[in-house]
């Protein structure tokens, strides 16, 4: 067998090993966990949305808020991660300016709340 | 051995030109405002694929940092953009620019 | 990182107040509010403090930091304090408008003091990533405000309009700042400065200069990217479209002043006649078809576009000279127009704020035999109109006069098309100007108004605070134009030093 297969045999033991992990979870959940299907769990799930109808119906604006909110708040994370890597060379002075931009990312997180989008009803 | 092609920045910045054009296109031609945030995004990002291929080409760190920045700001942007939209929505009913002729231009 | 950070203090203070009208928003009940403007005025005001020291303890040196991308000096201060003078304008102007409104206020002036902030790192800004964020930084709450009335159909639209195109200007602005890193190696303007020289002949070289020429376009309101503008101004409240005309211009001109002068001077047979042609069409155009307008908003937007015209001409004389001090007349030129134009046209929008509270309209034939019922208000728009068509003693003749010096020292036959275009869009806009004025003083009252309704409620008096500092500013400019240009020639020399 020449190497450029060989390259594959690790591709084909890493697809079974990922198959067995899925039907083994997935097995002993079944085996331990209580059966009580109710007409609410057997629905399929898509993001809560109800999946039956035609594709234009009305959704909640909520959902655009929290994905903004979440948007928004996920990509402030991008600034960390640089930081991350040099903390130690930035030292304490560094670590004020994330704790600052921490803070103010805070700030609007207050006044999401604040202003009553985080709550669901 | 398959023959294995060298990937140079060339076709980073050939493929960000191509992505560029179809999110140009997209933004003019379609009217819907939500399809012209998809191509405003299509846009922002043959952007930052040209500034990440640059850098590797010059192993200069300052492009990577550009990239960071054009994320966020187009986060914000999309967000501000869909808080526009949603507010049209609510009064209008419609996503088509097409139909905004209050202002006469 | 060694931070400068008396060099940043005012922005560290701009960001404080945003931070805490931010934190009063969120605190406070809805009807004391009010404490946000309140917070806004005295935050920028503490702002301007070490602008001063800056000036006064500062001395020649620049304050260089983020190795070279940020950096403070005569052309950043100058620029730093029209800025915060401006928005200082436009928050007086904003009090009592938003406080007739229904809507929130603590985010109008957190949204209005952020777009401050941005102009303000726009002005010290020496590398693309700096320029960028501050530009994003100005136009992105101006997206939220001039959607503010959310109620109203026109003001939504206003706000799309803008956006959308917007964010296209963004997206060719940055596209053709990937292209400049790309080719260059650096995102500093000396690093693009020192390698684009060796980059004449690259067409790709010019093509990203074109696109990011293309991008401020849009910012500047330049034809053929104004569309955008008139529809947008029309549908803002009147103290943003203030704010757009004066503000988030002025940031895309400073913006332009440093990319064409520090950071392309190599290539000015690209922008030169890119912005030659830029500023011919948007004197002409503009002022053609603000001489067709029955809305006072929408003649302003459309005089707007052909000022911004009027500040691009001096570009077009430093292009085509290598003698540095034309260069640097042309860049005084352009940096004096841009300061008393905001004056100026900030003070027009006060009265145009004041004159449709008054008579409850904004068409120019509503405001007829306006001096009988509030004749401040009639002498206060004559003088800000007559300053912005260019009538001596009043500051905007300098502004004329500075930027026709300017492209006719180079005594080339282009620049001298470009100063006759120039000056028959002089003669243009005296026309519409001179128009309102009439209306005011000479016209007879419109039927069925009678002089005592409209004399009934008083200026508030924020906004009488903002009319006086612009009618100060505008007569003593008129009146000594000299002494101010001296003070600008020092930012220009920095601007433009070492092409």
């Amino acid at each position: 067998m020449s190497e450029y297969f060989q390259d594959y045999v690790a591709v084909a033991a890493f697809a079974a090993f990922g198959l067995v992990l899925v039907v083994l979870t997935l097995g002993i959940t079944y085996l331990v966990r209580p059966s009580n299907p109710t007409k609410e769990k057997v629905t399929t799930y898509e993001c809560g949305v109800d999946p039956v109808g035609e594709g234009w119906n009305h959704t909640f604006i909520r959902y655009y808020i929290f994905g903004l909110l979440f948007v928004v708040f996920d990509v402030e994370a991008v600034f960390l991660f640089p930081w991350a890597v040099a903390a130690e060379s930035l030292g304490v002075p560094g670590m004020i300016a994330v704790v600052i931009f921490i803070l103010t990312l805070l700030e609007g997180l207050l006044y999401a709340v604040r202003k009553g989008v985080l709550k669901w009803e | 051995m398959i023959a294995a092609a060298i990937v140079t920045a060339d076709w980073y910045m050939t493929l960000a030109a191509v992505l560029f054009l179809i999110g140009m296109a997209g933004l003019l031609l379609r009217n819907n405002a939500l399809v012209m945030f998809m191509s405003v995004e299509l846009m922002l990002n043959a952007v930052n694929l040209t500034f990440v291929a640059a850098a590797r080409a010059h192993g200069d760190i300052g492009g990577q940092m550009a990239v960071l920045f054009v994320l966020v700001v187009a986060a914000a942007e999309v967000a501000v953009g869909l808080a526009i939209i949603v507010s049209i929505f609510r009064i209008r009913r419609t996503a088509s620019v097409d139909d905004l002729s209050e202002l006469s231009g | 990182m060694d931070l400068d950070y008396h060099a940043l203090a005012p922005e560290i203070v701009v960001a404080a107040t945003i931070l805490l009208v931010l934190g009063l928003d969120v605190a406070l009940p809805r009807r004391r509010k009010y404490w946000t403007a309140f917070a806004g005025v005295v935050g920028l005001t503490l702002a301007a403090v070490p602008l001063v020291t800056l000036a006064l303890g500062g001395g020649p040196g620049a304050r260089s930091m983020l190795g070279g991308g940020y950096v403070v000096d005569d052309f950043a201060l100058v620029l730093k304090a029209v800025f915060i003078a401006g928005g200082y304008l436009v928050l007086l102007m904003s009090v009592s408008y938003i406080e007739s409104d229904r809507y929130y206020q603590g985010e109008y002036y957190l949204l209005l003091l952020t777009s401050i902030l941005g102009s303000l790192i726009m002005a010290s800004s020496r590398d693309l990533i700096t320029v960028f964020v501050g530009l994003e930084l100005v136009t992105g709450p101006l997206f939220l405000l001039a959607g503010w009335r959310k109620g109203d159909a026109r003001s939504n639209e206003a706000s799309l309009k803008f956006f959308i195109l917007g964010v296209l200007s963004t997206a060719v602005l940055l596209y053709g700042m990937s292209f400049l890193y790309g080719l260059t190696g650096s995102v500093t303007f000396e690093g693009i400065r020192t390698a684009g020289a060796g980059l004449l002949d690259s067409g790709a070289f010019r093509l990203a200069v074109l696109f990011t020429l293309i991008g401020f376009g849009f910012k500047i309101t330049a034809v053929p990217f104004h569309f955008w503008a008139p529809d947008t101004y029309e549908g803002a409240p009147t103290p943003v479209t203030a704010y757009l005309s004066v503000g988030s211009k002025a940031a895309g001109f400073v913006g332009l002043l440093l990319l064409c002068y520090r950071a392309f001077p190599s290539v000015t047979e690209i922008w030169g006649p890119a912005l030659w042609v830029l500023a011919a069409l948007s004197m002409t155009l503009g002022n053609l078809t603000a001489l067709r307008q029955d809305n006072i908003v929408r003649m302003l937007a459309y005089s707007s576009i052909a000022q911004g015209g009027f500040i691009l001409v001096p570009f077009a004389a430093a292009a085509v000279t290598n003698d540095p001090l034309v260069i640097q007349e042309a860049a005084s030129a352009t940096i004096v127009y841009v300061i008393i134009y905001a004056f100026m046209n900030l003070g027009a929008f006060a009265v145009v704020i004041e004159g449709a509270r008054r008579t409850g309209t904004s068409m120019i034939d509503g405001w007829a035999g306006m001096w009988r019922y509030a004749p401040r208000l009639a002498v206060l728009g004559a003088v800000f109109f007559f300053s912005l068509a260019g009538i001596p003693p009043l500051a905007g003749w300098y502004a004329k006069f500075a930027m026709f010096l300017a492209i006719l020292r180079p005594g080339n036959p282009w620049t001298a098309a470009l100063a006759v275009i120039a000056a028959v869009n002089a003669v243009i806009a005296l026309v519409y100007y001179a128009r309102v004025g009439k209306t005011m003083w000479m016209d007879p009252l419109p039927d069925g108004a009678s002089d005592g309704e409209r004399t009934a409620r008083p200026m508030s008096g924020a906004l009488a605070l903002a009319l006086g500092i612009s009618v100060i500013f505008v007569i003593l400019a008129g009146v000594l134009p000299f002494q101010l240009a001296g003070v600008f020639a020092e930012a220009a020399k920095v601007v433009t030093a070492g092409i």
